[in-house]
């Protein structure tokens, strides 16, 4: 492993992946999807290691960028950093804005420290178990994922499931993954391969995003000012080690559910830091646990992430759904074969993990302020480059009009969700697993001569079944908002 | 005079070469202009995926082709979404496609409506004979106990295939060769993922390229027959299924294709392309590796050895599998539904 991590084209990807992730993390405009979605044309000719060192680190670096506009600006740059504005802001307005950077900036150290152990750990046993899962289990994988989404997310519950279905009903033009017919195409050829990844992914998020903007004012920036400093000496962490631990603990494991990503990780574990703290009254109000939890959480979701990646090929963030495609673009197969045939690119990734952490904390804490100040550029700027680069990167893919037409009309599709406040990250794994559901689910009635009954007596799937039913039919509680968490 | 009647052919054929020249340079400039697309119409880390990068390196590292051959992988549906993908590519020569006798099985069986006849084969570069494998702590020892058991207990063997592809085409051979016995075949998709299947228990038995099988044999699985006429040099121990009582061959040939209407000087670059690409040391010592046997067939004896491969398959009649849901139906149905739901929650919502 550490043969690539030596050679200084390597080394300097990951600094330049990490500094783009950051910068892009911090600017409200920007969010760490559209990065890798639109840089993963770019990485179509490279070394497939060098591609997924350069898109790891753009995924720490995104993660983590949040927290400096969110601190400072009182804006969070990526949904991850939201919980980190509730303490964050006020902490700097109190005078200490280098203090709570450099919380936050350590926290998201010891989270992604933590989550990469898991990761290194954990990833391969998981890809031997994976060898259990047969085509009914997968399927019922794919049924508790969507299951998951509509159940925790963060809308409810029919929107949850109605943003899944549209996902999957996106998936279904084309190609039939186990008979090879083709439907729905309405005679069209370039319709026979379906809607590409990367023109979705591109549509839905940046060119959403950008129509969502043009509609809304944009928000006043509250810059705060103070000089202090923004390292803090160790034994000024030690009294934190119990909450650094549990949510970096809660990160990890709500970033191996599928679909699940960062937002909710540091939601989740500022909720329970708040519940088991001897100062709860503090939370919203600038409390350092508070800051600590959500940025320990949200970088601990990454490694999380990666575990269902490299081990099943099931993505656990609507990032990872974008480094499935860039794995399967340049020939990886996720499962317990990529570490027998491609130990390289298993290497790289969690290599990755842990030196991109590392790098995003220096760059993190001798830039932050200097980043702060990019996250002011003006939308008028942003948007028309951002415009520029999705119609390059969707026809870049594959040379193909009908990409970027796809591009657009998923661009109308993501802004039409979002103002029927439909979630995208269904909608993305839903699209992103409807083929694997679907060629299962296939291969298990053909063993099966036809009978579904596998789905409830084979054990594994038993328990997933029954763990999706469960989850919908819960009654659906009220969803807690960031805000309902510090009043 | 007897200066010139040396000179004067020496001279015409110096003439003759530098009207040549400029005409030669033009055509040799002319095509590849731009990257070349390799469409493998399986995963990677199959067999076609592995058999198909060879060349590619070898091309690269050997600098035969001006421009780089990019491989696309273009798995799915017993390779059907590949060759049609092909079959509809600009006939330009910069899609070009590695398939093996999947072409002509998936229209046999019905998973596409066009074959070897709407393309234009440019050779054919190696075959390699098909090996039946269980797992190692399967119960079946040889071929012949687990033809008795595929007999005695009809449709319970599963039997992990690529539906409509060369290797559900060995498994039918092989449901052949021993009358009476059958098996349940399922789509089980391409080298890596029948291990995979054949590891977790999923399936009882599947076949592999001697290719596949040679990298895959260390995952723990056994073999129980090779389905050549002879045993391979590779494997001496392994019996032929024919020893074994069990009347069935079946090999895999690679062939590359371009898209019909490919014009015959591109087709031909191809074909001197592989030609040139089969004697660099670097095939002839992976293709050895892999135990493919290192044929290569250009123009008539190509075309003829297709045509008669497609025909043996007139010995084979499929069963229908059985019916599969009309999945796009269904989530139409669902989104229709959830819409519903979503629609009355708001208006709830606003009424309250």
């Amino acid at each position: 492993m550490i043969e690539i991590f030596t050679s200084p084209v390597v080394l300097g990807l990951i600094i330049l992946g990490t500094a783009l992730g950051i910068t892009v993390g911090a600017i409200p405009g920007l969010t760490g999807t559209m990065l890798i979605a639109l840089s993963l044309p770019l990485t179509y000719s490279m070394d497939p290691v060098h591609a997924l060192v350069l898109l790891v680190s753009m995924y720490i670096g995104a993660v983590s960028g949040g927290l400096i506009s969110a601190t400072l600006l009182r804006m969070p740059g990526t949904p991850a950093a939201i919980m980190t504005t509730l303490d964050g802001y006020p902490m700097a307005q109190a005078g200490k804005p280098g203090r709570a950077l450099g919380l936050g900036v350590g926290a998201s150290l010891v989270g992604g420290l933590i989550s990469w152990l898991a990761l290194l750990l954990l990833a391969e046993p998981m890809a031997d178990w994976s060898t259990l899962l047969g085509p009914f289990e997968y399927f019922a994988l794919v049924v508790l994922a969507q299951a998951l989404l509509a159940g925790v997310g963060d809308s409810t519950r029919a929107k949850g499931l109605l943003a899944g279905a549209l996902g999957i009903l996106a998936a279904m033009p084309g190609t039939h993954p186990a008979t090879g017919e083709l439907r729905w195409t309405f005679g069209f050829t370039s319709m026979n391969s379906g809607f590409q990844l990367i023109p979705v992914l591109i549509g839905l998020f940046a060119i959403g995003k950008i129509l969502t903007d043009i509609g809304t004012e944009e928000k006043k920036i509250e810059q705060s000012s103070g000089h202090d400093s923004s390292f803090i000496p160790l034994k000024e962490w030690l009294p934190h080690w119990r909450n650094l631990l549990r949510s970096s603990g809660i990160g990890t494991v709500i970033g191996v559910l599928p679909g699940v990503g960062a937002n909710i990780g540091s939601l989740a574990a500022y909720a329970a830091s708040k519940r088991a703290s001897k100062e709860p009254e503090k939370y919203g109000h600038g409390s350092e646990e508070g800051i600590i939890a959500s940025e320990a959480a949200n970088n601990a979701t990454v490694g999380g992430a990666l575990i269902p990646l490299i081990a099943l090929g099931m993505p656990g963030s609507v990032i990872t759904a974008v480094l499935l495609g860039a794995l399967i673009l340049h020939g990886l197969q996720p499962g317990p074969l990529l570490f027998r045939q491609n130990p390289e690119a298993v290497h790289a990734i969690i290599g990755t993990m842990l030196i991109g952490n590392i790098v995003m904390f220096l760059l993190m804490l001798i830039g932050a302020k200097w980043i702060a100040k990019l996250s002011a550029v003006p939308r008028k700027i942003l948007s028309p480059l951002v415009f520029i680069s999705c119609l390059w990167g969707s026809y870049a893919l594959s040379g193909r009009w009908f990409d970027v037409f796809v591009m657009l009309g998923f661009g109308i599709a993501g802004w039409l969700m979002e103002r029927l406040k439909l979630p995208l990250a269904p909608f993305v794994i839903g699209f992103v697993l409807a083929p694997v559901a679907e060629e299962n689910l296939c291969a298990g009635l053909m063993a099966s001569g036809g009978s579904y009954l596998p789905l409830f007596t084979r054990p594994v799937s038993l328990v997933f079944i029954v763990l999706a039913g469960f989850l919908l039919a819960r009654k659906e509680t009220k969803r807690k908002k960031p805000q309902d968490l510090v009043s | 005079m007897a200066p010139n009647s040396h000179t004067r052919p020496l001279l015409q054929l110096c003439l003759a070469w530098l009207a040549f020249l400029p005409f030669g340079i033009s055509q040799a400039d002319d095509f590849p202009k731009k990257s070349i697309s390799v469409v493998v119409p399986f995963n990677a880390g199959g067999g076609s995926d592995i058999f198909t990068r060879i060349f590619q390196k070898a091309i690269r590292e050997n600098q035969l082709c001006p421009q780089p051959l990019v491989v696309d992988n273009q798995g799915g549906a017993g390779g059907t979404i590949g060759s049609r993908l092909t079959k509809d590519a600009t006939p330009d020569g910069y899609t070009i496609m590695c398939l093996h006798d999947g072409i002509y099985t998936a229209q046999h069986y019905g998973n596409a409506d066009w074959g070897p006849d709407d393309f234009e084969p440019i050779a054919a570069t190696g075959s390699s004979g098909v090996i039946i494998a269980v797992t190692e702590d399967s119960p079946y020892e040889s071929l012949s106990d687990l033809m008795e058991d595929a007999k005695t207990r009809p449709y319970e063997l599963v039997f992990g295939t690529n539906l409509g592809a060369p290797n559900h085409y060995s498994a039918l051979f092989v449901q052949n060769g021993k009358p009476g016995a059958k098996f349940r075949f399922t789509q089980t998709g391409g080298g890596s993922s029948r291990l995979n299947q054949l590891k977790g228990g999923h399936i009882d038995l599947t076949g592999f390229s001697v290719a596949e099988y040679v990298q895959f044999k260390e995952a723990g699985i056994r073999a129980l027959a090779v389905l050549s006429e002879e045993r391979e040099s590779a494997l001496p121990e392994l019996p032929t299924a024919l020893e074994q009582g069990v009347e069935a061959t079946h090999s895999l040939m690679q062939f590359w294709w371009a898209p019909k209407g490919t014009p015959q000087e591109r087709v031909d670059y191809f074909a001197n392309l592989l030609k040139e690409t089969m004697e660099t040391p670097y095939v002839k010592e992976r293709l050895q590796q892999l135990h493919i046997d290192p044929i290569f067939l250009v123009g008539d004896e190509l075309k003829n050895r297709v045509k008669e491969r497609g025909a043996r398959l007139n010995e084979i009649t499929i069963e229908t599998p059985p019916p599969l849901p009309p999945l796009h139906w269904i989530i139409l149905g669902l989104v229709i539904v959830f819409a519903i739901w979503v629609w009355r929650d708001e208006k709830k919502k606003s009424a309250a």
